[in-house]
């Protein structure tokens, strides 16, 4: 999409509370033909609207209701008869008007936002065709697709020899499927045997890594006790001396999900060779500096990992879910690891190459063909307008930052290394007190209701929590190119304004 | 145009991306609706019309590296204008299988239903995820009423559950939960903590039993199968003394994995009898009623599943008869002491705080292993909205119907043979050309037979009037499955299908 001339652009701009000018209606038909609608007993034609909610800046990003009054308005028990078209679609309308609208562009909430049309005509098609992505036979197109996908972020990586690869139901699959893969690199027996027939097990991961890591321990039967934390600014911990068990893993993390902060690959790459660890990087969040020119070194090393977990529906803006996992290895151990060659599925006397079935790498059976969601958007931008999005996600963070220490009552956490910006705000009553338990049990309890305020007004939505030991702070995630240097200036305007009087 | 290498008409030399301004927003948002107007247009034509058409073919074969050089999928620099991407759009759509197409048998999922669909356009269109009040309001509600209405068909009337990604990852969960119910050291200690444990399941269940138990740490080995009749169902003695074998060599039995509705035959197990079992030596009991689950709309049906409420968990897939569209794949638990969240919860501050302004009981990430989860209850909810309990019901007793009438037919006609009457809408067979009627005593009868399937396959997917799946069990060579439940499907199309697998099978 080009940045055209003034007139051209859609000229939404507007404050928290204004209203929009110019709408474009998006009219979507979901039609049936009139033999098809009677054999199926129900109406004609099915309309969805979603001109105002999902497209323009228009009014609020959220309209608060509690739980109680929410369930009161949308009705949602299940009854025996079925209803009208027009009962439908009003349903249509109110899941709309209640859900949050996370294309906003005053979304800042999570590890994703904003909209990408093209990754979103690509959803719509896999939702219109419905494939499985377990057989050549059953989703050719997507099969490739998803093949040329993982080739090209394989070359990004770094792998010249190649690897392998599969999209997965999220990024914590991706970390799971990280941790089998190294077991099983090092002892195959696991696979048939179970893991009580080798020595116990640890892998070391840093303190700020995704909790995946802790939960892939758990669901995997290694226990989150054999899953060593190490500080993240000490890397000589990695050598503590485990009594009898085997160190086989390393998560390392380029894209921390609170600070966005991103481990030295290179050192701890270096420590990996010595011992013979499975490095696992988990790029889920920072994998997206790849793309750039000026950012990729952030991720220096990571073409000496032996897996990669890199999640393009977050930065890169690619529809929920986009989630690749990628391992530097040509011998097949993925399908090695996975498979359990089901006869109905993956019969041996197809007509075709039945190397094409790729269903066994996974441990799913029925799998959507999510890297079509990023094929078709890599087509229609290029991966020089990927960069550029990159780039100036991190120009705006920047910015954000410098802004934030120009302003009295703003105090950045940390320089952010990449697109998350964590600060402090402290309202006027705080900023005379000095730094100590009292400044920091009260500045604690000012980001809730700040952020109260700011989604019963619907005006925005900026995260919060404490880390470690420090109070609760602001985490603002800046990632679509909609988002402008005045919408940064209106983040902190707003919280300003919602929190000045605590 | 889509292209985003400005060619500016007055002349201007492009800045770098961090001297640009950053006051205003970088995408044009009218370009992108004109776009999803025009690409959903090619949809509706080309997918949902021509794709659920008799009269157009369910697939338009091509050989791999054909189809690559045709799709041009290399990722390059620069992008595309518009016109380009409207011809992938089509191009998509036209080397896709057709899923919905009444001729579509191969797998348990098929036909389509436009509530779902549009349901499922919605989704992707509100992109979020599935962990907390905050960010998902309406469907974190919606997700606790569809599963409520789904453990009511069980017969539970309280419980727990979560939406997962397929059935496999619910088969899983159910697994992680029996063992953490016997063992909650396992969460921090591992299994090296546990005695050695056993799993039981029939050789006819999903491989997903067996995937779980690998990627749970638990071993393949471990995994117990047992004896099953000619029909395909679990024998509730052969598990009892099966149990008792593996609790003698010192195992530690945790787990019985039963199916309502079996892969390829579609076979239902003995619930209740399985159940005793269970009860007896306190077992965790797993039904695996991702296929067949949806029986339980039905009044004339859910007998088939009797027994059920005496589960522990059920797993059951509304993206298989119900079509409600992948991925719509719940898990169900009886249980209501907080044993799913106190099994996967890491309690991460950064999106589970504790001091948030709403009853963060609403947060029901912690339920899950996964971080991101999509709103898959959504399809489902519209979709039973819009026809009711009861209009999904009659689907099923569609499906039930129109098997019936393929097995009349079948009958009637000399070559096709039925493994057995189906218990369910899994109707299996060979097909037997003319030149091998009347020698089943001949040497080499069955491996000529186990060649037959694949090449008539073949066939249909090359000249792409219809797809059936085929492959041997046990024993048993190469047969044909064909699965009715689309409510797209009529009787005619049953008629097509047997003198289609005629034509194309009676010169072998």
């Amino acid at each position: 999409l080009i940045q055209g001339s003034n007139s051209q652009r859609c000229s939404n701009r507007s404050t928290s509370t204004g209203t929009t000018t110019a709408r474009t209606q998006g009219q979507l038909w979901v039609g049936a033909t009139q033999q098809q609608g009677a054999d199926l007993g129900t109406g004609q034609l099915l309309s969805i609207d979603l001109d105002s909610e999902t497209f323009v800046r228009a009014d609020q990003v959220c309209e608060w209701r509690s739980p109680e009054q929410l369930k009161e308005l949308l009705d949602l028990e299940l009854r025996d008869g079925g209803e009208s078209e027009s009962k439908i679609l009003q349903r249509c309308r109110d899941a709309i008007r209640y859900s949050v609208k996370t294309t906003h562009p005053h979304f800042f909430n999570q590890l994703y936002a904003g909209m990408e049309p093209y990754s979103l005509v690509a959803s719509f098609i896999v939702e219109a065709l419905k494939p499985s992505l377990y057989t050549y036979e059953v989703a050719p197109v997507f099969t490739l697709m998803e093949d040329a996908v993982l080739r090209k972020m394989i070359e990004m990586i770094g792998w010249e020899e190649g690897g392998d690869g599969i999209f997965n139901a999220g990024g914590s699959m991706s970390n799971m499927y990280a941790v089998n893969l190294a077991r099983y690199h090092h002892f195959p027996d696991i696979k048939e045997a179970g893991l009580s027939a080798v020595p116990r097990l640890v892998m070391f991961t840093s303190q700020e890594c995704h909790y995946s890591i802790s939960k892939a321990a758990a669901l995997m039967g290694i226990g989150t006790k054999n899953v060593y934390m190490v500080p993240s600014d000490n890397r000589n911990s990695l050598c503590v001396c485990v009594q009898g068990a085997v160190p086989f893993m390393v998560n390392a993390t380029a894209g921390t999900t609170v600070l966005g902060a991103f481990d030295p690959i290179q050192e701890i790459a270096d420590i990996c060779e010595k011992y013979n660890l499975w490095l696992h990087v988990d790029a889920c969040w920072g994998g997206a500096a790849l793309m750039s020119n000026k950012h990729q070194h952030l991720l220096k090393g990571i073409h000496r990992a032996n897996s990669v977990a890199w999640n393009p529906h977050k930065m890169l803006m690619a529809c929920l879910q986009c989630s690749a996992f990628l391992v530097r290895d040509k011998t097949n151990l993925l399908q090695r690891c996975h498979s359990s060659s089901a006869s109905y599925l993956f019969q041996q006397d197809k007509f075709y190459d039945v190397s094409y079935d790729t269903g066994d790498k996974s441990v799913q059976c029925s799998r959507k063909p999510d890297a079509f969601k990023f094929w078709l958007m890599w087509k229609a931008l290029g991966t020089g307008e990927l960069e550029e999005r990159v780039d100036r996600a991190l120009a705006t963070a920047r910015y954000l930052a410098e802004e934030i220490k120009r302003r009295e009552g703003f105090r950045l956490v940390m320089e952010p290394e990449y697109a998350n910006v964590c600060f402090w705000y402290s309202p006027p009553s705080l900023r005379n007190l000095p730094d100590g338990p009292e400044l920091w049990k009260k500045l604690h309890t000012v980001a809730p209701v700040v952020k109260e305020r700011m989604m019963k007004k619907g005006s925005m939505m900026v995260g919060y929590q404490p880390h470690r030991d420090k109070a609760n702070f602001f985490r603002m995630i800046v990632i679509s190119p909609q988002a402008s240097r005045l919408d940064m200036d209106f983040v902190l305007d707003e919280i300003h304004n919602l929190g000045k009087d605590l | 145009m889509a292209n985003m290498l400005p060619f500016p008409s007055d002349g201007q030399v492009k800045e770098p991306a961090n001297l640009r301004d950053l006051g205003e927003p970088l995408i044009d948002h009218s370009e992108g609706q004109l776009f999803l107007n025009e690409a959903f247009k090619i949809m509706m034509e080309e997918v949902l019309c021509k794709g659920t058409d008799v009269k157009q073919k369910v697939c338009e074969w091509k050989e791999p590296e054909e189809l690559a050089q045709l799709l041009d999928l290399e990722l390059r620099a620069t992008g595309e204008p518009q016109q380009r991407l409207l011809q992938r759009v089509k191009d998509v759509a036209k080397y896709s299988i057709k899923t919905s197409h009444p001729r579509f048998f191969n797998q348990q999922f098929g036909g389509v239903d436009y509530h779902a669909l549009a349901g499922r356009f919605l989704t992707e269109t509100l992109n979020t995820n599935l962990f907390t009040y905050e960010v998902a309001p309406v469907f974190v509600l919606m997700e606790t009423e569809v599963l409520r209405g789904l453990r009511q068909l069980v017969g539970w009337t309280e419980g727990d559950g979560i939406f997962c990604p397929g059935g496999s990852t619910s088969n899983m969960y159910a697994m992680n939960l029996a063992r953490y119910r016997l063992f909650p050291e396992v969460k921090s200690q591992g299994v090296w903590s546990l005695p050695r444990l056993t799993i039981f399941t029939s050789p006819e269940s999903h491989y997903s039993v067996k995937k779980g138990a690998a990627f749970l740490g638990i071993g393949t080995d471990n995994v117990i199968l047992v004896k099953v009749d000619d029909g395909g169902h679990m024998i509730p003695e052969d598990l009892d003394t099966k149990i008792n074998v593996a609790k003698s060599l010192g195992a530690v039995p945790f787990l019985v994995s039963c199916t309502s509705g079996t892969t390829v035959q579609g076979a239902f197990d003995p619930l209740d009898r399985i159940a005793d079992v269970c009860e007896k030596h306190k077992l965790w009991m797993h039904v695996d009623a991702a296929w067949g689950g949806s029986v339980l709309f039905s009044e004339q049906h859910r007998h088939l599943m009797k027994g059920v409420d005496r589960a522990n968990s059920v797993a059951w897939n509304p993206h298989k008869m119900l079509i409600a569209g992948l991925q719509c794949s719940a898990l169900l638990l009886q249980d209501t002491t907080n044993l799913l969240k106190r099994c996967h919860s890491a309690n991460a501050t950064y999106l589970f705080q504790q001091d948030k302004f709403y009853d963060v009981n609403l947060d029901v990430g912690d339920k899950s292993v996964q971080c991101s989860r999509k709103v898959d209850c959504l399809k489902l909810w519209l979709m039973w909205k819009a026809v009711g309990s009861t209009g999904l019901a009659e689907r099923v007793d569609k499906a039930f119907f129109l098997v019936r009438y393929l097995v009349e037919q079948m009958k009637k006609r000399e070559g096709f043979h039925l493994l057995r009457d189906p218990e369910y809408v899994n109707v299996c067979f060979w097909f037997i050309p003319p030149s091998m009627r009347g020698k089943e005593g001949n040497a080499d009868y069955q491996d000529r037979l186990a060649k037959v399937a694949p090449v008539i396959k073949e066939r249909m997917m090359k000249q792409g009037t219809m797809m059936v799946g085929y492959q041997p069990l046990g024993n048993k060579v190469n047969f044909f499955r064909v699965i009715v439940f689309s409510p797209l499907v009529s009787q005619k199309d049953m008629d097509f299908f047997l003198d289609e697998i005629e034509r194309l099978g009676n010169d072998l």
